[in-house]
């Protein structure tokens, strides 16, 4: 009967650690046929596009490092996966949306321009202002958000707080599309930033384009990056999240203000997710609704890549899976309308045979 | 002195919350939507695009009024406060200045020429004229001041000094007696009384069909579709707590091979329902078991987002122009053939009416004898602490992807009847929003509990044909149904009753009533 029990015990496990293997043999295998086939046999695209490719996934990578360090500080302060993340981003677009808006609104003519507005006159405090709000919006929404939905649920079973979180972010959608309408908008970018506009450059005798709003989103997120990485190791605020990371209850014993330094955690993610989600609208140019979904799930993505809970992995994490998303589909010679489902592959591979991620982190299963 | 003060400062507590609450359903012309509700109640349809009259707007603030003089008189009471109706008139009269502010501010600038549709969707002129009841802004303000403050501060009132509590108690006292009562207790413990009841509810299943006409036919056969959808995740989350939120892959599953199968473009296989209906079941049991092996190490939140991963993959391969040739690409399949019985067509609305029941019937049967069994209890106890299932001699492996493959067999079932009934599928039936309607439903009803299931599935696919005034606002409910009941009731509504496996010993051991459904912390 032991006997028995045991060897049914093991065989689903043999099984399915047979599957698995099988499952990477035939993907690593695949990928790397279709990719000798792109570059050496193909030879589909110079090195011009290739760099246009990497050029797009660091701009759209730095924001996704941004997004992933709020699913990462929180994760590693509440264990939990705060699923309205990607809503608290869009709400930080619609704050800077707004802004801009009405800076456009208000008239600030010159004798050589009557029809100036605020908006072209001061582009730099304009977009300045913009992320000022966007960030603001965010970081309010992101201490609203856990006020409301999770702190009650702080020692609840695990489920509650990620139900929760969905219901909220189900929640902030629709509650924008009510009050905001369900119509795709323009992001009002100053005509100084205007979307596709930038210094080209020329690499192996074609025109390569690096447009202003791509380097602005690129130097600003670098630059939030590391000020988020001084802020947590440097400042009184970030060692305070370091220990209640570590142990809630001791933190607490050593004075430690559990439920401020929280509050603080999604304070700080939600202000990073709005000033990514304003560099969206900058340089993607829309916004609705919707908008904070696919990158909340691949930033999430991004921080299970880099390992969750860990702030360095979180940013690695975002610039590697912006750049496997633009490369990814040419360089194995797939749709571009696949772009999606390699970012949610790369999700299901590295939570199947590296939970850990890239840069490591406590281990899935024993976080659990 | 104090206490009557404490009483007026939680009163303006919770009238700040009701302002925001109230602010915002304007904001959104949540209003309108209510009041061409009542009026509808009074015999008043209301056209789509137009507004109800304005004095349903003014009854359905001062219903919400109501409720909230009701709810902040009772909470004073209970901390004992010294006159606990001030706290309704205070909260009523906040929230009510509050709105009189609003309106006195929108009616003015409207009147002036403003107009912030292009910003605030719902604020259209009409919108702010029914706001204000057709008159000046300032007399629209006052009016609405005046009935909140009165509406909320009289049901303060009325909570506090009538005896209605305590009707309520006798009612409920009344019927528990009845109850319990010696002959009603034999009655329905009688063998025939209980197959009577059967009787007149198969009698109920065959003739009203016929009766309700097809408005109703496709109503209660969504909802039973979804109570099949439910059941299936029910024994996924509820009782074996693994939180899949992909479930619409395995409904995608069902509703493409009832497809492709039945249909002539693109493979014009024509094998016939009842085949499908087989492969389709089979089929989506296979990738249950399947999508569940690999991931197995994996629990609680990764689960659900890696399976909602799987999800998204399938939608967007089924979109995508990869697949046109298999199943008919981002425009769907269409012209599915019904079934049919004895060489005679099978497919009137009537007919799939029945298919539902008969299919809704048998889920229940089989989900409520595998919850009470050997296999039940096993997930049950994965789903309360899995380190110690495994301890206790329970094959999680094993019983988890059970779990997984009948969950998903269920939706396979219920896939190839959507499809089948609507005659059409494609890939905007299968987006993740069906994963989070039956998430919702299961938590409502009660995480693995059957009748909680049924009763959800009404509460949430039924009840939004009935209200469908208040269609718009549907998802939005459901996203703050999902917090609130994880807040305030995370056993759901019909909270499964665990104890019927426990001896019964004493009454002294309540807390294993509490909160049956919730997880240990573990970790």
């Amino acid at each position: 009967m032991t006997a028995l029990s045991s060897v049914s015990f093991k065989t689903p496990q043999l099984v399915a650690r047979i599957i698995r293997s099988v499952i990477g043999i035939i993907v690593v295998v695949w990928a790397a046929m279709r990719i000798y086939n792109v570059l050496f046999v193909n030879q589909a695209y110079g090195l011009d596009t290739w760099v246009r490719f990497g050029i797009t996934g660091l701009i759209i990578g730095g924001m996704y490092a941004l997004i992933a360090i709020g699913y990462t500080l929180v994760y590693g302060i509440l264990g939990m996966i705060n699923f309205a993340h990607g809503e608290v981003m869009m709400i930080g677009t619609f704050g800077g949306y707004f802004v801009l808006e009405a800076l456009a609104a208000i008239p600030a003519p010159t004798l050589a321009n009557p029809d100036l507005n605020f908006l072209n006159a001061q582009p730099l405090l304009s977009i300045l202002l913009a992320f000022l709000a966007g960030t603001l919006a965010a970081s309010l929404m992101g201490y609203l958000l856990e006020k409301i939905a999770y702190r009650p649920l702080r020692n609840a079973p695990r489920l509650a707080p990620l139900i929760s979180a969905i219901g909220a972010s189900i929640f902030l959608q629709n509650a924008v599309q009510l009050l905001f309408s369900p119509q795709l908008r323009d992001y009002t970018n100053p005509d100084a930033l205007a979307r596709g506009t930038g210094w080209s450059i020329e690499i192996a005798g074609s025109q390569v384009l690096v447009t202003y709003t791509g380097v602005l989103s690129f130097v600003l997120s670098i630059l939030l990056m590391v000020g988020l990485y001084v802020l947590v190791q440097k400042t009184r605020i970030g060692r305070a999240m370091r220990a209640v990371a570590q142990d809630k209850k001791t933190a607490a014993l050593m004075g430690v203000d559990v439920d401020a330094v929280i509050s603080q955690t999604f304070i700080i993610s939600g202000a990073l997710a709005g000033a990514a989600g304003v560099m969206w609208g900058i340089h993607n140019g829309l916004v609705y609704y919707f908008l904070g979904f696919i990158p909340g799930i691949k930033a999430f993505t991004a921080a299970v890549l880099g390992g969750i809970g860990n702030i360095p992995g979180a940013m690695l994490g975002g610039l590697v899976l912006g750049l496997v998303e633009s490369i990814g589909p040419a360089a194995l010679g797939i749709d571009f309308q696949l772009k999606d489902v390699i970012a949610f592959l790369i999700l299901v591979l590295v939570l199947i045979f590296r939970p850990s991620g890239l840069l490591g982190a406590a281990s899935v299963e024993e976080k659990l | 002195m104090k206490l009557q003060e404490s009483s007026f400062r939680s009163g303006l507590r919770s009238g700040t919350t009701l302002a925001l609450i109230l602010l915002f359903l304007v904001l959104i012309g949540f209003n309108a939507s209510g009041a061409a509700l009542l009026a509808r109640l009074f015999g008043q349809t209301t056209l789509s695009g137009q507004l109800p009259p304005a004095i349903f707007g003014i009854v359905f603030i001062a219903l919400l009024a109501v409720g909230q003089g009701i709810s902040s008189a009772l909470a004073s009471r209970r901390r004992n406060a010294a006159r606990p109706w001030v706290s309704s008139f205070a909260a009523a009269g906040l929230a009510g200045l509050a709105l009189a502010v609003f309106i006195l501010v929108m009616g003015s600038l409207y009147q002036n020429g403003a107009d912030f549709r292009k910003t605030l969707y719902a604020l259209s002129p009409a919108y702010i004229k029914f706001l204000t009841v057709d008159q000046m802004p300032i007399v629209g303000a006052a009016i609405s001041l005046a009935v909140m403050l009165l509406a909320g501060g009289l049901a303060g009132l009325g909570a506090i000094y009538l005896p209605f509590g305590r009707y309520c108690q006798r009612v409920k006292t009344m019927f528990v007696r009845f109850w319990n009562l010696d002959g009603s207790r034999s009655l329905r413990a009688n063998r025939y009384f209980k197959f009577g009841l059967y009787a007149v509810l198969v009698l109920m299943c065959f003739f009203v069909p016929r009766v309700w006409g097809s408005y109703w036919n496709y109503v209660f056969g969504l909802v039973g579709i979804y109570v099949l959808l439910g059941l299936g995740l029910n024994i996924i989350v509820g009782l074996s707590g693994q939180l899949v939120l992909g479930y619409v892959a395995f409904f995608a599953i069902g509703a493409y091979s009832v497809a492709l199968l039945n249909a002539p473009i693109p493979h014009n296989l024509m094998w016939g329902f009842w085949a499908a209906v087989v492969i389709g079941i089979l089929l989506a049991a296979l990738s249950g078991f399947l999508i569940g092996l690999p991931l197995m190490r994996l629990r609680g939140d990764y689960l659900a987002i890696v399976t909602m991963g799987f999800g998204e993959i399938i939608r967007v391969l089924l979109k995508s122009d990869l697949l046109t040739s298999f199943t008919g690409g981002p425009r769907g399949v269409q012209d599915i053939r019904g079934p049919s019985l004895f060489g005679q067509s099978f497919s009137s609305d009537i007919d799939f009416m029945y298919l539902i029941i008969l299919a809704v019937a048998l889920a229940l049967f089989i989900a409520s004898r595998l919850q009470n069994s050997r296999v039940g209890r096993s997930w049950i106890a994965i789903r309360e602490d899995e380190t110690v299932a495994q301890a206790s001699g329970v094959n999680t492996t094993r019983y988890k992807l059970l779990a997984l493959a009948l969950g998903a067999a269920f939706a396979g079932l219920g896939g190839v009847l959507f499809a089948a009934r609507n005659q059409f599928t494609g890939p905007e039936d299968h987006v993740l929003m069906v994963s989070i309607n039956v998430l919702s439903l299961v938590i409502v009803g009660g995480m693995g509990s059957v009748p909680g299931v049924v009763l959800g599935a009404f509460a949430l696919k039924g009840l939004p044909e009935i209200l469908r005034e208040l269609a718009n606002y549907r998802l939005l409910a459901f996203g703050a149904l999902l917090v609130i009941m994880m807040i305030a009731r995370p056993q759901g509504l019909w909270p499964v009753g665990r104890p019927s496996l426990q001896r019964k010993e004493a009454p002294d051991s309540p807390t294993e009533n509490d909160k049956p459904n919730q997880e240990a912390p573990n970790g």
